[in-house]
């Protein structure tokens, strides 16, 4: 009992994960990191040096993959320079009673190794969202009160991003920003003259400059390799291997131990208190149970409900902190029905050197200021443009020298976009345990049911309309606007499923992260978001995790943990 | 291979205590491995039908041929097909190859020869009829001679001497500039 005792339990390593150990930990609390995963240190990243010679069948998706990875391959992501970091499957089974893309990485980073690095805070707009349309719960937090927050993870992480003054996407604490490019520029100006619409640089967690401060010796510049999602040894992108968990090792207060499956709450009836986790080793399948003062779960929106719902006693039949009804319901993600592209004539002699980590940004404007539509929210677009590589040979019937001679030049440009837009919390999106079905560990599947419905058929409309708008306005030629089928998931951005809220009757979670009927239990990945914006959300669980992280650490000093 | 390796960790593990230059130094200073597969110890794992792998080889080599540049032979595109074919390719569509392919021996051996026993300007006109008729044509699937086509494109720009010989190759670029002058380019940059 006394060696598996500690101050604090974090669940899981990644985005959230990370935040939490390194909080916890500074403030000197002995933390033990469980990841269900392997271990992963930096920079060892097995494919992050290698050529683009270097890898086999020219880095496409194998048979093997798709047989290992049916879900994982549905994004497209698994090829052989980073299928590592992706899961296996067939040996990590859950039910789609609806279609759902769930995409994983079971290793310690989890997936702040292979995430887009867009970071975007959500704005007032958003946190007074759902107060104001009478949608699902109203935010508990304000923008004022998570704001300084943000600055603090944005600092740490380094974020890039150039200062635009719009109040439906604030400005925060940004790295010099990257550049556009030549075509970018003048899309820019065109949207803004004809359109009034704003297109902007991504704001991205690549390390346009150093960072302001000397807390990551281990991390450098973002070198513009483009290959962020094999893990980057300079540590040029924020992730929790590369940053926030080295920080917490630093302190020596960190005890982080890979291959650990936490499946169960340990609850204390007669304390009111979670004691603890149960663990089953991924390896050898050992039980083991370990113990705290505080359990911070940051398993992922899914990976937390999980644990949750199979959390049951006398006082949570239902799962967990479930006395709502609501833990595991709420799934939202971003809304992906198609991407959208066109091919720009000129601009033949410019071009641009080394390989840019990130793209264009086209914030919100619908439902913004006086614009309103026959739906709730938003959406926003990324995209970029880029001179066409070999591809372009593809469908031609030049051969011999005369081919040789296009290798010789450039392709011509041509811009794509994808939007992304909000999904409303709804009470039915939800997911489940199955308890009928089993994993090779013997624990009961999750069964996750979620699908898109009429406020975001709507805003579909608006995001193919716009799109083309968008890009004829630009004076692009060739106008194309896909029509992709999109199951809740892809995105990765899935989340919902302990909402936070003042009213514990409504919700799982109080204001602070904190489970309403068992405080000394905090939720600070996904989990917690009531509703979400159409800016992706990794910066804003960074921000909820640190603040979350600070008031665990003033409760427990004040003794009311 | 491993001298490369080691330096590189070396770099990597000073992290930010190596400035960038530095870092791409260290790498430049390494020689990048011999990608080429040496053609006669190759042995196919799929195209093992009469004659397909050499047949393949002469098609690759004829859309992308050595000239004072390396052609597909050299970035060793036959090795690199076959290889696609057998583990990335699914059932139907390596069937799809595997008849195209004979298909398409049995077409230019109707012109009079075997294809093989063409003269090399009869062969290159034959796979440039080819290609003209799939484009002319339904493309879904995509025909044969398409296929073998964007095989060798990719087998090619995904090989050392295609990349490094047709563009300006920088393993760490260190920054992005979004706006340069072609004219300022010795050749124009990877960005795959």
């Amino acid at each position: 009992m006394e060696q598996n005792s500690f101050d604090a339990i974090v669940v899981g390593s990644g985005m959230s994960g990370g935040w939490a150990a390194k909080e916890l930990t500074e403030k000197g609390l002995k933390t033990l990191v469980l990841e269900r995963g392997r271990m992963v240190r930096h920079p060892d990243y097995p494919t992050a040096t290698k050529d683009p010679w270097d890898l086999p069948y020219g880095n496409r998706i194998t048979q093997e993959i798709r047989h290992r990875k049916p879900v994982q391959t549905r994004t497209g992501y698994p090829t052989p320079a980073n299928q590592h970091w992706f899961v296996d499957d067939l040996d990590n089974p859950y039910v789609e009673e609806q279609p759902f893309d769930w995409l994983r990485g079971y290793h310690v980073g989890g997936r702040s190794l292979m995430w887009a690095r867009q970071s975007y805070r959500f704005g007032p707009l958003d946190f007074e969202a759902n107060a104001k349309e009478g949608v699902a719960i109203p935010w508990p937090v304000t923008y004022d009160e998570i704001a300084p927050w943000y600055d603090k993870v944005e600092i740490f992480a380094g974020i890039s991003g150039s200062v635009e003054n719009l109040h439906q996407l604030p400005d925060g604490k940004f790295l010099p920003p990257h550049d556009l490019n030549c075509v970018e520029v003048d899309f820019k100006k065109r949207l803004d003259e004809k359109l009034g619409r704003k297109l902007i640089i991504g704001r991205c967690a690549n390390l346009t400059a150093p960072l302001t401060h000397n807390e990551s010796p281990q991390r450098g510049t973002c070198q513009a390799r483009n290959m962020c999602i094999r893990g980057c040894p300079f540590g040029g992108y924020f992730s929790s291997v590369s940053s926030t968990l080295p920080s917490a090792e630093r302190t020596g207060n960190m005890t982080l131990l890979p291959n650990q499956i936490v499946y169960e709450l340990i609850y204390d009836n007669d304390k009111g208190k979670a004691t603890g986790v149960r663990v089953l080793d991924a390896e050898t399948g050992k039980q083991t149970d370990y113990f705290a003062k505080i359990v911070f779960l940051c398993a992922s929106a899914l990976g937390s409900a999980y644990i949750m719902l199979n959390s049951t006693s006398s006082r949570f039949p239902n799962g967990f902190g479930n006395d709502s009804g609501e833990l595991g319901c709420n799934i939202m993600d971003h809304n992906k029905p198609g991407n959208s592209n066109a091919s720009v004539e000129g601009y033949l002699d410019v071009a641009y050197t080394g390989r840019r980590p990130n793209g264009f940004y086209i914030p919100r404007y619908r439902n913004v200021g006086k614009d309103k539509r026959d739906y709730l929210r938003g959406f926003g677009y990324q995209g970029r443009a880029a001179r066409a590589g070999y591809g372009r040979f593809n469908d031609s019937a030049a051969i011999g020298e005369d081919l040789k001679k296009e290798f010789q030049e450039p392709g011509p440009w041509n811009v794509s976009m994808t939007a992304f837009g909000e999904i409303l919390p709804h009470h039915e999106n939800r997911a489940r345990l199955d308890r009928d079905k089993k994993d090779k560990h013997g624990l009961p599947l999750l069964a996750v049911n979620a699908v898109v419905r009429e406020n975001e058929r709507k805003m579909e409309q608006d995001m193919k309309n716009d799109a083309a708008e968008m890009l004829e306005a630009a004076g692009f030629k060739n106008v194309t606007v896909k029509s992709d089928s999109y199951n809740v998931g892809n995105s990765i951005h899935e989340s919902g499923t302990a909402r936070m809220g003042t009213d514990p009757k409504k919700s799982v979670l109080n204001k602070f992260n904190q489970v309403h009927a068992c405080k000394n239990v905090f939720v600070t990945d996904g989990s917690f978001m009531p509703s979400f914006g159409c800016q992706n959300p990794s910066l804003t669980y960074m921000a909820f995790t640190a603040r979350a992280a600070a008031h665990a650490v003033d409760e427990l000093k004040k003794g009311n943990l | 291979m491993q001298r490369r390796e080691l330096l590189r960790r070396a770099a990597w593990m000073l992290g930010g205590a190596v400035s960038a230059p530095a870092a791409l130094a260290i790498l430049q200073g390494c020689s990048a491995k011999d990608s080429t597969v040496n053609a006669s110890a190759f042995k196919p794992v799929f195209l093992t039908g009469a004659s397909h792998m050499d047949m393949i080889t002469e098609i690759a080599e004829i859309i992308i041929p050595k000239t004072n540049t390396s052609g597909a032979k050299d970035a060793g595109v036959p090795a690199f097909i076959d290889s696609v074919l057998a583990a990335v390719y699914p059932k139907d569509a390596q069937e799809r190859f595997t008849a195209g392919l004979t298909e398409f021996g049995a077409a230019a051996a109707a012109t009079g020869k075997p294809f093989l026993e063409q003269e090399p300007a009869q062969r290159a006109a034959f796979v440039k009829k080819s290609l003209e008729h799939a484009l002319e044509g339904e493309r879904n699937p995509k025909p044969f001679i398409l296929m073998a086509r964007e095989l060798t494109l990719l087998g090619f720009f995904t090989s050392e001497v295609g990349i490094t010989e047709n563009m300006e190759y920088v393993a760490v670029p260190t920054v992005f500039h979004g706006c340069v002058p072609l004219s300022e380019m010795k050749k124009h940059v990877y960005w795959e």
